[in-house]
């Protein structure tokens, strides 16, 4: 006990840590234990409730089931369909999959219901900015979700041995890591904004479900958006859901040339930068008119 | 008794018709929501069938009467059966003991307690298309329609079994979200002939969750590729859902303990 206290007292202590450690970096230590501990409590609140979590990892797997031998029948071995090969198509269903838990999982579906019970009031009057709250949130439940999805989907392949493809090109490994990155900020962005139309009207899930129809059906969830006509695949692309499944993965499979790689980056980061705009912009007007009803 | 309990379905369906008006942002939304879910898949089969010919072996309006066949079971259920996505509160806060006070069956009103009319759009758009579906495959006897019929109807009632057990599940547990979420995700599965999967998968559906026996029987009874053991089958297994799902009704009343009203 005394020794942790030698040892950890500095860390926890603090007078002592901004004694020795100076005033600033001390000020960032603090900000890294505050958003740490918001980790520490997305994980253990994703773990509390385990028959939810297990029914929860279920859905993940039949979801993944469901997509994975449809297209298995589709296309079978040694065939191809839409300029997609039978392992390809594998590939980009378990492509889908792990990107698609990486940058779907969020629990900004909850700022809506915030903002309609009063809730907010509490995180106005915190030392906490909002957004980096829901940001480290979110993090927490990507953390869970990615590795046990990882899992999963490493018991499934060794059960299902299907034909995937695997990336050994470094840089296409790390641009499809970057393009999963910048997809996850731009659904965090827009789910924000989603949750932000509670200022004005307290029916939050209609729009949001549609949202997730037309994700379902405009991010590559259920086929490659290529197999589309072309005009229609084109016009696809011009929208920001293309960006937050279908695009990494085509990455991944490396079957994009350079020109598309830039211009899906240009389009991609373009769309993030201006849909943080909006949501800082309706952010900002939603709290003029936010009036802590239900508090 | 029939009348008593249809007079107090059709109360609390227009009270929920009522609040689902109330919001007119919320219903239209809803039910454009359901409409594309529904119009998109459509698409995306029709796309598909443009560079096959084929999907295990049946035809595109075949593929097609197997979605529309899903669709009128799902949205049926979801119509009829939409009070099971609010039970958890009831049990959470303690609503659930009124419930039990009222001279009606607690599981009749647990069940049809909340119709929901975003639902109704859906499914008459599915009638359409089965009906239109039937018409373009042609080469149809009365006997098949009457099977097919038959087998829907078999079908819902599986689906009631489903319901019940999610409400069994709810009680013992508060667990129904997730639950009746992978009802319905393991029931997407059937949006295409499930002749498509491999086994076991296959036999899972038909076998251990009968929801290849809810929603693609009736179809491929009405092609005549069912034989008489598996429509016999079809029937054991609703009765045999209904069965057990109604005796652990009656175990999870037995079992639950209120939250306090």
């Amino acid at each position: 006990m005394l020794l942790e206290k030698f040892l950890w007292g500095p860390i926890n202590d603090p007078l002592l840590l901004s004694i020795t450690l100076g005033n600033s970096r001390f000020k960032l230590i603090m900000i890294f234990k505050k958003y740490l501990a918001i980790i520490k409590i997305s994980l253990l609140s994703v773990m509390a409730y385990r028959l939810s979590f297990l029914m929860w990892r279920i859905r993940t797997i039949f979801t993944f089931l469901t997509i994975f031998y449809f297209w298995s029948s589709v296309i079978p071995q040694n065939n191809s369909l839409f300029g997609y090969s039978h392992s390809q198509m594998l590939t980009y269903v378990f492509g889908i999959t792990i990107i698609g838990i990486f940058v779907f999982s969020s629990s900004t579906n909850s700022v809506g219901e915030e903002i309609n019970d009063g809730n907010l009031s509490n995180f106005l009057l915190k030392p906490i900015n909002y957004f980096s709250y829901w940001l480290t949130q979110d993090l927490g439940d990507k953390i869970v979700n990615l590795a046990f999805t990882i899992i999963e989907l490493l018991i499934l392949f060794l059960l299902l041995r299907p034909p995937i493809f695997l990336q050994k090109d470094l840089v296409t490994i790390l641009l499809t890591v970057f393009a999963g990155l910048i997809a996850a900020i731009t659904y965090f962005f827009i789910n924000m904004l989603m949750g932000f139309i509670a200022f004005w009207n307290p029916e939050i899930w209609a729009p949001r479900f549609i949202f997730f129809v037309l994700l379902g059906f405009f991010a590559g969830q259920y086929f490659p958006l290529d197999i589309l006509p072309k005009p229609v695949f084109e016009f696809f692309q011009l929208l920001p859901f293309a960006y937050l499944l279908y695009f990494p993965v085509k990455v991944y499979l490396g079957q994009l040339v350079f020109g598309q790689v830039v211009q899906g980056f240009a389009v991609g980061i373009g769309w993030s930068i201006v849909i943080f705009f909006i949501m800082i912009f309706v952010w900002k007007r939603g709290l003029r008119s936010y009036s802590a009803q239900g508090r | 008794m029939l009348r008593r309990y249809f007079k107090v379905w059709w109360m609390l369906a227009v009270a929920w018709t009522q609040i689902a008006f109330s919001s007119r942002f919320g219903l239209i939304a809803f039910s454009l929501g359901k409409i594309l879910r529904f119009v998109f898949f459509f698409l995306f089969l029709v796309i598909l069938m443009t560079k096959t010919k084929n999907i295990a072996g049946y035809t595109f309006w075949q593929v097609i009467l197997f979605y529309a066949t899903f669709n009128l079971l799902d949205t049926a259920a979801q119509f009829l059966w939409r009070e099971v996505y609010r039970f958890r509160r009831y049990v959470n806060s303690g609503s659930f003991d009124y419930f039990l006070v009222k001279p009606i069956s607690p599981l009749f009103r647990a069940l049809f307690g909340g119709t929901d009319i975003m639902d109704f759009f859906v499914f008459l758009i599915s009638i359409g298309f089965v009906v239109y579906s039937i018409m373009q495959i042609g080469s149809f006897s009365i006997y098949s329609i009457f099977i097919y019929i038959l087998l829907v109807f078999n079908g819902l009632i599986i689906a009631m079994a489903f319901h019940i057990l999610i409400l069994v599940v709810g009680i013992l547990s508060t667990e129904v979200e997730n639950v009746i979420w992978l009802y319905r995700d393991l029931s997407t599965m059937a949006r295409v002939p499930i002749d498509v999967y491999k086994e076991p998968v296959r036999s899972l559906l038909i076998f251990a969750i009968p929801l290849g026996v809810m929603m693609a029987f009736p179809v491929k009874a009405f092609l005549s590729l069912l034989s008489w053991q598996f429509i016999a089958y079809a029937f054991i297994v609703s009765f045999v859902m209904i069965f057990v799902s109604l005796w652990l009704w009656k175990y999870a009343l037995r079992e639950y303990s209120s939250a306090s009203s």
